[in-house]
């Protein structure tokens, strides 16, 4: 590979506009009994920059991941058709880099037209490929960038590099997922104006998967959205949807009737939630959801359970200590924490379920022994969150993702707690599981702890809450939603997001 | 704030969930080596039929004496996911300040102190510069690996001290227990005490709780800095007592008496069932692995294969040990 443009000219491609790159038209796909995608279409045609959009969980990225041929659909047609016949080839820029730190940008470019791992270019040769392909879309880029490491770009010049490599490859596809969530306001507006020309000019076809409304209406042309495996609007302009439109397609609509609506109403306040620019007061069994962009709620959840160096929000009142330092310190003040990253901030891997469960009345009520009663504590407890296990001594690998979740809500389940943090706790867990988050959720509140979540899912904070914090984009936060004022279009306002 | 919930049902005891596993399956690994062990044992002494002897089994014995302790040692750094490269130097050095104290007048009790001291001090720089710099334990028991091991020649110039206080001997082959010589009793005791704090202690459960995952242990409220820094002056110390056991049975402290035995140690807790990334391992594992080493080193030499064969016969048993464990996972 030597030359970077396929063997068809613009002109060609762009004369014929109508016949898509991409076509999907029925696609089904299940994973064991659960079925994803039930019948799926899709079309990315060439010049076109098309919004794909749905709710965690709605098959997006099963979608992809189909189109990129990783797995293979159970039924239905994909058809790929490129402009000068044969297949088009696909790229995915997602949202952590793929690049390699320790390289060069132009050997992470050169990379990909090695013959074979071994044959990595020379530096003079693998630059010049390198510089052919950034030029064309960022010609700074490349005469400053070449002979950096990868490892010390900004993730916006890393995604820039993602994309100049994957269309030095002949790429006609772009599949950008979630392009912006790391990027700045200025940055986003960078790959925008890239996007766009790489459209226009190049005739690339380009999906971007984003929650973003304003930015969604700022680049894309149409919009398709994916609600619960199935295509809802397919190809519509973009123009001729509103808000609240996309909002009522994308989501599962919301199922809280009026006489639903959460309320704790006489409870007396109990502290007072303080961030740098906001004081709020807290009812006793509070559930206080945090919406929008992750910065925000993540800075308020790390400083309330002690964790992190920026601990600028914390509970203040009677009984309330001074903010916690750590979260041995939050634990010791009736502070639990339940994350939906069980991998790396919940799950012990190596300890058996019980230790798992119990580790956390271990910590606060300081035992000093593994005591007897511990197993029947233990079972107890699993008993009531209706966790099947084999053996309270089996890994908690065993089980599936949403009993282990169910095991970290069991560690500060019937404790005597001031408040618990959950972050996403419905994070890749099914929809049963999901109901059960709920009912454990407002059982914790009904007996009078407060509870702060954190959910990409608006439609679900909308249902439980009795308050929605909002944040922007840009992690600030831009009120409170009290419980009579909740409406999906109002919190996709405040928040600059959809679902 | 408010009580205890009553929608639990906390009467689970008649559930068969609640029963803990039995011994056998909780020991699966540690009996396939005290197995592996006793194989070996009868293949060496179907050549030499004094291999099964009281008085060889009291030289293993008296020989795995020092690596037992060792490795009960490194075992805790190494649940927390941690190595110690430092005890072989720690070891050395103990010898060496504690023979040179001898020496100088000081009473043997005293320099023991003297010595364990070393240890205690050496495993509070590891920890320390680990949970507090939040150094690689590689690295920083490499650098302390390199000081303790030179200071092991530095005090004495190099040169190897003979043990001055008359009754030291004692402390290695004396019998504070009637029958039972000293270094079996130590042995016993430090594995006794050390599985049971590891299995029913918190604080125990805490070295594998950092070792699964220091993020998540550290969230849920593990104190994981305080545990590591008790690893670490743990292993540091055990090979201090080790050394001071070992000096009182040769009664000669020498610079370099301690250099094999860092990579035997680890070599032990790993045949024990340890994972090097942390988070599992035992004690009476790491006492079994112990054992087999000695075992294989006294068979090689009393079937007469020449001695320099031992390294090769050890790693083959590492291999094998490993292996079992590998594929008896699952």
């Amino acid at each position: 590979m030597t030359s970077l443009s396929s063997s068809t000219t613009l002109a060609e491609r762009q004369s014929n506009p109508q016949r898509p790159l991409v076509t999907l038209r029925g696609i089904q796909k299940s994973f064991g009994p659960t079925h994803v995608l039930k019948g799926v279409n899709f079309t990315v045609r060439p010049g076109q920059i098309h919004a794909l959009l749905g709710g965690n969980g709605a098959g997006k990225s099963t979608m992809i991941r189909v189109i990129t041929g990783e797995i293979r659909a159970n039924a239905g047609d994909l058809h790929l058709q490129a402009s000068h016949g044969g297949d088009p080839k696909v790229a995915v820029v997602y949202q952590e880099l793929a690049l390699i730190p320790d390289l060069t940008v132009a050997e992470n470019i050169a990379l990909v037209h090695a013959p074979s791992g071994f044959a990595l270019k020379r530096q003079a040769q693998a630059a010049l490929i390198a510089e052919e392909a950034l030029s064309l879309i960022d010609p700074h880029l490349a005469r400053t960038a070449l002979f950096r490491k990868a490892g010390d770009l900004s993730m916006h010049e890393g995604q820039i590099v993602e994309i100049a490599r994957a269309l030095s490859t002949g790429a006609e596809v772009l599949l950008l997922d979630e392009p912006t969530a790391n990027l700045t306001a200025a940055e986003t507006e960078q790959l925008f104006a890239v996007l766009k020309g790489l459209a226009k000019d190049k005739g690339i076809g380009i999906v971007f998967v984003s929650h973003r409304m304003k930015e969604i209406r700022q680049l894309c042309d149409v919009c398709t959205i994916i609600r619960d495996g199935k295509t809802a609007i397919d190809a519509r302009p973009i123009g001729m949807l509103t808000d609240a439109a996309i909002i009522q397609e994308m989501g599962q609509p919301a199922h809280r009737a009026e006489a639903q609506i959460a309320r704790n109403d006489g409870q007396p306040v109990v502290a007072t939630l303080t961030g740098p620019t906001i004081q709020h007061p807290i009812q006793r069994g509070t559930i206080l959801g945090l919406a929008g962009a992750p910065e925000g709620p993540a800075h308020v959840i790390s400083s309330l359970i002690g964790h992190g160096r920026h601990r600028d929000w914390c509970m203040t009142g009677d009984g309330w200590g001074n903010a916690p330092t750590s979260p041995r310190d939050a634990v010791a003040q009736g502070i639990g924490f339940v994350s939906g990253d069980r991998a790396t901030k919940g799950v012990l891997a190596q300890l058996p379920i019980i230790d798992n469960v119990l580790a956390s009345r271990r910590v606060r009520e300081r035992r000093l022994f593994v005591g007897q009663n511990e197993r029947s504590e233990c079972a107890g407890l699993m008993q009531a969150l209706k966790v099947k296990a084999g053996s309270a001594w089996d890994r908690p690998g065993t089980l599936s993702g949403g009993n282990q979740q169910k095991l970290l809500v069991a560690r500060w389940l019937g404790l005597p707690l001031k408040m618990v943090v959950f972050e996403e706790p419905t994070r890749g867990v099914d929809i049963g599981t999901k109901r059960d988050m709920y009912a454990l959720i407002r059982q914790m509140a009904e007996e009078g702890t407060i509870v702060v979540w954190w959910s990409t899912e608006n439609v679900e904070l909308l249902e439980l809450c009795h308050e929605i914090l909002a944040f922007d984009t840009e992690g600030q936060p831009k009120g409170f939603l009290p419980a009579d004022r909740f409406d999906e279009d109002a919190l996709a306002e405040l928040t600059g997001m959809a679902a | 704030m408010n009580s205890t919930s009553n929608t639990l049902d906390t009467n689970g005891t008649t559930d068969t969930r609640a029963k803990p596993p039995s011994v056998l399956s909780t020991y699966r690994t540690e009996l396939a080596i005290a197995g592996a062990i006793i194989v070996i044992m009868l293949g060496v002494g179907a050549f030499v039929p004094a291999a099964l002897s009281l008085g060889n089994f009291a030289n293993i014995a008296q020989a795995a004496a020092p690596l037992v302790i060792m490795a009960l040692g490194i075992l805790l750094v190494i649940i927390t996911g941690g190595i110690d490269l430092s005890v072989g130097s720690v070891f050395s050095l103990t010898g060496m300040v504690a023979a040179s104290a001898m020496a100088n007048g000081v009473d043997g009790f005293t320099a023991s102190l003297i010595g364990l001291g070393v240890g205690v001090v050496f495993g509070a720089i590891n920890g320390a510069l680990v949970t507090l710099a939040g150094l690689a334990p590689f690295v920083v028991t490499l650098i302390t690996y390199a000081v303790a091991g030179s200071l092991a020649f530095i005090v004495t110039n190099g040169r190897s001290v003979g043990v001055a206080a008359p009754n030291y001997w004692l402390f290695n082959s004396g019998s504070l227990v009637p029958g039972i010589a000293n270094y079996v009793l130590f042995c016993i005791i430090f594995l006794i005490c050390l599985e049971f704090v590891l299995r029913k202690v918190t604080f125990g459960r805490w070295f594998y709780a950092v070792g699964s995952s220091s993020t998540a242990a550290h969230l849920l409220g593990v104190p994981v800095k305080r545990t590591r820094f008790a690893a670490y002056v743990f292993s540091s110390t055990m090979a201090s007592f080790a050394g001071l056991l070992t000096l009182s049975y040769i009664l000669n402290a020498e610079s370099t008496s301690g250099a094999s035995l860092m990579l035997q140690a680890i070599a032990a807790v790993v045949i024990g069932g340890a994972s090097l990334f942390g988070g599992t391992g035992s004690a009476v594992g790491a006492v079994l692995g112990a054992l087999m080493i000695t075992v294989i080193q006294n068979g090689v030499n009393l079937i007469g294969i020449n001695s320099f064969w031992q390294g090769s016969v050890t790693g083959l048993a590492i291999l094998v040990a490993v292996l079992i464990d590998r594929f008896s996972q699952k």
